[in-house]
């Protein structure tokens, strides 16, 4: 092996063992798992009750709400998942456990990367989830199995660019309580400026523009084609690179962030 | 023990070393020491004396500001990766996660070391049994006591056989009889696995007890070196408190009272035996005597030949508490619950943050 696949091995191995320990964290807290059950349930059954007569709105672009709705949860619970993985490197921080990561001869971009792939992994488990509560709702979904999979893709995709902005932020902020503040204040304007409740053509034209720029948008759009219509290569190809691309770009700001804060 | 010819080469190196925060708190002022191979080096001081600093510029998780470091060959800015290799690390937050068992912290730990799984099985067994937890190896880490997590944290920092182990205050927090028994266990690891160990710590009878060597440290300067007995001997001897009372009329046999600290303490100097004498903040006196037992009933007895009241007179053999006393004007045990000194740590742990 020459030097650069071994430290590309070193790099991938490195990355499984921090990300291994936020995957059995995740499978010993028991409501957790319980929650992500529940949430998406609560979310379908109450807004998609709640604006089920949007859909009879002339240009409605769906047949039900709730099919509307379907791929906009998706896209929320990856956004509320990605954008706390920052979460867990301030706890880290705090109960010094961060110091023991950086003390070991892993690759500081694997302390990024292996918190960034046990959001990805979580993320995709989660959405697996909705979907078969989905489905079990009479959701309608076009493009069958490997549709789905190319949602569960995007979803991981997403979730990695939230847990980028998340885990770059938490290089700078040391309290829990700062994150949390920025988090909050990320979500719910990324939430609505998005198209995942209302349909674009609903909104003012200055809140489309915002809307256009909004990285969920990037992965809305392709998933409520492969919900609603079929198989759309062109905007399905620009959501996997614009996302895949901010996501490594965001892991690379937060990896370097990281290596100043300890100078 | 396994200290043949190598005894005496140097494991740590380090030369001026100057550590300085972002808003110029300068923890770390220019400290110059070297650690050999196999011996216990310890630092003492009181908290915010600089010593966490070293350790983390140590293991390479700070950046000198200036000076120069080397740990086991390899200097820490230059090729930090190889020291991390060598070294373990224990940190003063017991830091172990509690959702794992005890096993599985081992098991990531080993992993994050890179070593293979039979290795870390065959490890794990090898720390587990010296910390005394194979027992508990499979419960999750929540159901351990504090004392336990500290075991399970040093059986971590032992996993990948490192040359040197850096244990930063080991007992912080910790109940008496908890302290003794990882005493034990670090007296334990030293003898089984040979290693290099350097601590903090800011008790001084854990110092006493467990380093070959000791720096004392205070406002980020090694104020003195040596082994234990060495510091304490470079006291001079043995010391004596007194309390005087003075300016109680005339004397016995019709001399003069001597006037003012000055002359109280050229009268006691004249004393044979004493050495030195300084009045301590409390206005006690401390003296220092070549053989405390002879000189006390003399400076009785001199006192009295010139009307002076001796209230109160104790003799012992000088602590590390002294030592740091004779180095610093300030006596260890004082700083513990000082504010200013409290202070001072929270504001260098929010910059090491």
């Amino acid at each position: 092996m020459n030097t650069t696949a071994k430290t590309t091995a070193t790099l991938l191995s490195d990355t499984w063992w921090v990300a291994w320990r936020e995957i059995k964290r995740f499978q010993r807290q028991k409501v957790r798992i319980v929650m992500i059950l529940v949430q998406p349930f609560i979310w379908l059954a109450l807004m998609g009750n709640m604006f089920e007569r949007m859909a009879q709105v002339p240009g409605f672009p769906a047949d039900s709400y709730l099919d509307y709705m379907a791929p906009g949860v998706v896209t929320m619970v990856t956004l509320f998942g990605g954008i706390f993985g920052g979460m867990s490197i301030v706890w880290d921080r705090r109960l010094g456990y961060l110091n023991k990561l950086l003390a070991a001869p892993i690759a500081r971009s694997a302390v990024v990367s292996g918190k960034m792939l046990a959001v990805g992994l979580q993320t995709g488990v989660q959405v697996a989830v909705i979907f078969v509560i989905a489905m079990l709702m009479g959701v309608s979904f076009k493009t069958g199995p490997l549709g789905a999979l190319t949602v569960i893709l995007l979803a991981v995709l997403l979730s990695l660019v939230f847990a980028g902005i998340s885990l770059s932020f938490s290089a700078v902020i040391t309290s829990h309580e700062a994150l949390m503040a920025v988090v909050n204040f990320l979500t719910m304007p990324l939430m609505f400026t998005s198209n995942a409740m209302m349909p674009l053509s609903f909104m003012p034209s200055w809140l489309q523009m915002i809307a256009k720029l909004n990285p969920l948008s990037y992965a809305i759009n392709p998933m409520r084609s492969l919900f609603l219509t079929g198989w759309n290569v062109q905007e399905l190809l620009t959501g996997v690179v614009v996302l895949a691309l901010a996501g490594l770009a965001l892991g690379h700001v937060a990896t370097c962030l990281f290596r100043r804060s300890l100078a | 023990m396994g200290m043949g010819e190598q005894s005496g080469q140097p494991v740590i190196s380090v030369t001026d070393l100057v550590k300085e925060y972002r808003g110029g708190v300068r923890a770390v002022d220019g400290v110059t020491f070297e650690v050999r191979r196999g011996e216990n080096f310890g630092f003492l001081g009181p908290n915010g004396a600089g010593k966490t600093t070293t350790i983390l510029t140590l293991i390479t998780l700070l950046r000198p500001t200036s000076g120069r470091a080397v740990v086991c060959g390899h200097d820490v800015v230059a090729e930090p990766d190889r020291v991390r290799l060598r070294i373990g690390y224990v940190s003063q937050d017991i830091a172990v996660d509690d959702t794992l068992t005890g096993e599985e912290n081992l098991y990531l730990q080993g992993r994050l070391y890179h070593l293979d799984r039979e290795t870390i099985a065959r490890r794990s067994r090898e720390v587990l049994e010296m910390v005394d937890l194979t027992g508990r190896a499979r419960d999750l880490v929540m159901t351990y006591s504090g004392g336990m997590r500290k075991r399970l944290d040093i059986a971590g920092g032992l996993i990948h056989r490192p040359e040197v182990l850096f244990l930063d205050e080991p007992t912080l927090g910790l109940d008496v009889q908890t302290r003794r028994r990882i005493w034990d266990y670090i007296r334990l690891l030293r003898e089984r696995e040979g290693i290099t160990v350097f601590m903090t710590t800011h008790y001084m009878e854990e110092a006493d007890q467990l380093c070959d060597r000791i720096a004392i440290m205070d406002h980020g300067r090694i104020v003195a070196i040596g082994t234990p007995s060495e510091l304490k001997a470079g006291i001079g001897g043995d010391l004596l408190t007194v309390d005087i009372t003075t300016g109680r009329g005339g004397t016995r046999d019709g001399g003069v009272q001597p006037d003012g600290d000055g002359e109280l303490q050229d009268l006691l100097l004249t004393v044979p035996g004493i050495k030195r004498a300084s009045r301590a903040s409390d206005g006690r006196w401390v003296l220092v005597a070549d053989r405390g037992e002879e000189s006390a009933p003399a400076v009785l007895e001199a006192m009295g030949r010139h009307g002076l009241r001796v209230n109160y007179l104790a003799m012992k053999k000088p602590t590390l508490d002294d030592v740091f006393l004779h180095y610093t004007g300030r006596q260890l045990r004082e700083d513990e619950g000082q504010e200013d000194f409290s202070r001072r740590r929270i504001g260098l742990r929010r910059a090491r943050m």
